[in-house]
């Protein structure tokens, strides 16, 4: 009996050791933006790390400027071997063929959470194909920031909800103080986005659902012809030349009346001038002739790339699922920057919509977000973002159809129109390599 | 000791040490600019694409293509013109400066060193700063001639508070090119003082006993005699120059519009960022028939100078 009991507690043993020898060997990489919001990152890679040693494989998180995600993950891809788990900020279509299928996770992660936010669905899913190169856990609203007090004084308090208010309040500001609308029209992420949105207010696209292209519509010259008019009547030549950083340095230095942005801009104002912050109101997309639309400004989005197999990545996806399932700790500690792309895994969500608990004041200042999901759309809307959608957006070619004819080199209906013949040829590449529709 | 039977001594042996002393500039060569080339070509003939790199050959389609775009005919077309315009100033500034560093006079090489830093600074590191400089609200240089009354209401040079350095298209083309001068110069000018500093002193003293002036000298002996030299710094600096995406990628990302996009910064917007491998790779590749025209020229001139 003894010798049974030893034999037993001997198998037990070596039983463990094999297990806990064949969990530490199973090991992910993660790699992604270093956050705007740094808490962020603090409290994430405690959290890889405690999952970690809860489900005994080892992880280590990688952070690098999300300028350079895109260049990382096409050199791992290449040398087939790099990091388990990248975290992209835009739609890796163009890396499909690179990337496994997560379409197992997509589906349990819908099956545990429910209805995803279609802003998410449109930058992970490839209906040509019918594959789900990645996975977006969260996105990030870009609501207009505006500066109640100017914006009072002209007789909208509760900031501009329409393109018409925008004109005429911000060029109203303009005339009597100096301060500019802080619109960006320049090869930058914040001016792609913020002249998509108006595009797709005035009713026009990149894209039809199909997958065909229409830019060049009355539509879509209509609202260039807008632009153009809010830069010469209550903008200042610098939109020209912003990084994606100026519009949040103009509004943290008081001197725009109006920007679209993520909360960062606010958040970092809030941290330097708690008056000034207070002093920074929150609009919904802008109401235009066809709609009110606004892109997310960006969105988390997680692939794993075809060269990571076996219990790596099955490792890789469980933490993706898990992640997901803890999604509150996600927006609570990104300071309410990552919304979640399942609304059931952030219950708090609306609370803290109504009562920001980072202390903004008003309390409610991020209430108009409530709506986000009816306003907030993905760079392909109304169709997906497919890999011709990416390099449109990679080249520039909307912010420089657009600063063309601001700057009066061109009219809208010829800076239209060749925009529209640079993108035929673009989504005709990525038409025969089968990677997009319609046609 | 007779290894291989080449000679009492290996180390005597002309042929093994020649060799062996030009293996690692071969390796260098052939791992770290020849591999990538032909890859480069490769890629350009193929369909790769950022996800997919299997290489299947598609002719001379990408090139086609290409060429058909009006975007890539203007990058073309402005880094042509960027490279021109910024060689005549580097070479008027690096003679001039090649030739103030070649004479005596106090603190010549606290001088020295303080103008072959922007050549030593990491090119990016220097950029950050020059984006700085060159901000479109925050720029030092605005605040400067705002001070002095030169901008502002009524201001001499504008009526805004800011030139707009990166937004306004000329002023942006004008700080591009100031900032790859800025940034060039110094290499041309080592070059250059090095060439200056090879000339016998026979000849220097027999011109200064005929009577020869300064400017004489320079302009009908220094400098013919340094032109295989200067040709050699033209060449380096231009064939830097026209590879280079850092500055643009890093100022103005090649706006406003597209007036400051170049071929490197197109290249990488096409191919890495926008998953388009073969196309960015095309784009790359029409550069060097045209580098390599100017470089065979260019060699030809220097060599004939050096047999005159």
């Amino acid at each position: 009996m003894k010798n049974l009991i030893r034999m037993l507690m001997m198998l037990s043993i070596l039983g463990a050791l094999a297990l806990g020898s064949s969990a530490q060997d199973t090991e992910i990489s993660l790699l992604q933006w270093s956050h705007f919001v740094p808490r962020y990152d603090e409290w994430f890679d405690a959290y890889a790390a405690e999952w970690g040693e809860a489900n005994g494989i080892g992880v280590t998180v990688d952070h690098v400027n999300f300028t350079e995600l895109f260049s990382t993950l096409a050199a791992e891809i290449d040398a087939g071997d790099g990091h388990s788990i990248v975290e992209v900020l835009f739609s890796p279509a163009s890396f499909i063929d690179g990337l496994h299928d997560l379409r197992d996770i997509n589906e349990a992660a819908a099956a545990a959470h429910g209805e995803r936010a279609s802003t998410c669905g449109a930058a992970s899913y490839l209906p040509v194909n019918d594959t789900w190169y990645a996975y977006t856990h969260g996105y990030v609203p870009d609501p207009g920031d505006y500066d109640i007090a100017l914006w009072t004084e002209v007789g909208y308090p509760e900031g501009p909800k329409t393109y018409d208010d925008l004109l005429e309040g911000g060029r109203a500001i303009y005339e009597a103080t100096g301060i500019p609308v802080g619109i960006g029209m320049s090869p930058e992420l914040d001016s792609r986005m913020a002249n998509r949105a108006a595009i797709w207010s005035f009713g026009g696209s990149i894209q039809d659902e199909n997958e065909n292209v229409v830019l060049n519509s009355e539509e879509t010259i209509a609202a260039v012809k807008y632009l153009a008019q809010l830069q010469n009547e209550a903008m200042t030549d610098e939109v020209f030349g912003w990084t994606a950083a100026s519009n949040n340095q103009a509004l943290i230095a008081g001197e725009v009346s109006y920007i679209l942005n993520s909360n960062s801009a606010y958040r970092s104002l809030q941290k330097i001038d708690e008056a000034a912050a207070a002093n920074i109101g929150f609009t919904p997309a802008l109401e235009g002739p066809a709609g009110a639309y606004a892109s997310s400004h960006v969105w988390q989005i997680y692939v794993i790339p075809k060269y990571v197999e076996g219990a790596e990545l099955e490792a890789a996806k469980k933490f993706i699922l898990d992640h997901t399932a803890n999604y509150s700790d996600v927006t609570y500690h990104s300071e309410l920057y990552n919304f979640p792309c399942y609304a059931s895994t952030v219950p708090e969500l609306d609370g803290w919509l109504e009562a920001d608990p980072w202390g903004s004041e008003p309390p409610n200042k991020f209430e108009v977000l409530k709506t986000v999901n009816d306003w907030s759309v993905h760079l392909g809307f109304p169709g997906v973002t497919n890999p011709a959608i990416s390099q449109v957006f990679a080249e520039s070619i909307i912010p420089n159809m657009v600063a063309q004819v601001a700057l009066g080199e061109m009219s809208a209906e010829d800076a239209v129109a060749q925009a529209q013949e640079r993108i035929e040829e673009i989504f005709g590449e990525w038409r025969a390599r089968g990677l997009v529709g319609g046609g | 000791m007779n290894l291989l039977g080449l000679g009492k001594y290996p180390l005597d042996n002309r042929r093994l040490i020649g060799a062996l002393f030009l293996t690692p500039a071969l390796l260098y060569i052939l791992l770290l600019v020849g591999f990538p080339f032909v890859l480069s070509i490769a890629f350009g003939f193929s369909d790769v694409t950022v996800g997919n790199t299997d290489l299947s050959y598609v002719g001379f389609r990408n090139f086609l293509n290409v060429w058909e775009n009006d975007i890539f005919r203007q990058v073309f077309e402005t880094t042509i013109r960027f490279t021109l315009l910024s060689q005549i100033f580097i070479l008027i500034f690096a003679n001039i400066l090649a030739v103030i560093f070649t004479q005596d006079f106090t603190g010549k090489w606290f001088a020295r060193f303080i103008f072959i830093l922007p050549w030593a600074t990491p090119v990016s590191l220097a950029m950050i700063g020059w984006l700085w400089m060159l901000d479109t609200k925050y720029s030092p240089i605005d605040y400067l001639l705002l001070q002095m009354g030169l901008l502002g209401r009524g201001g001499l040079l504008s009526d805004n508070r800011n030139l707009f350095w990166l937004a306004a298209p000329d002023l942006a083309q004008i700080s591009v090119i100031f900032v790859q001068v800025w940034r060039m110069t110094p290499l041309a000018t080592v070059i250059l003082m090095a060439g200056l500093s090879s000339i016998p002193t026979d000849i220097l003293d027999q011109a200064e006993v005929d009577g020869s002036r300064f400017m004489r000298t320079l302009l009908q002996i220094k400098l013919p005699l340094i032109l295989p030299i200067m040709v050699i710094a033209l060449l380096f600096s231009m064939i830097t120059m026209f590879g280079d995406m850092t500055v643009v990628y890093v100022l103005t990302r090649g706006g406003p519009v597209d007036y400051t996009r170049v071929l490197g910064l197109y290249s990488f917007q096409v191919g890495i960022e926008g998953g388009n491998l073969a196309q960015g790779a095309a784009i790359s590749l029409f550069a060097f028939p045209l580098l390599l025209a100017m470089a065979i020229f260019m060699l030809r001139t220097a060599s004939r100078a050096e047999v005159r």
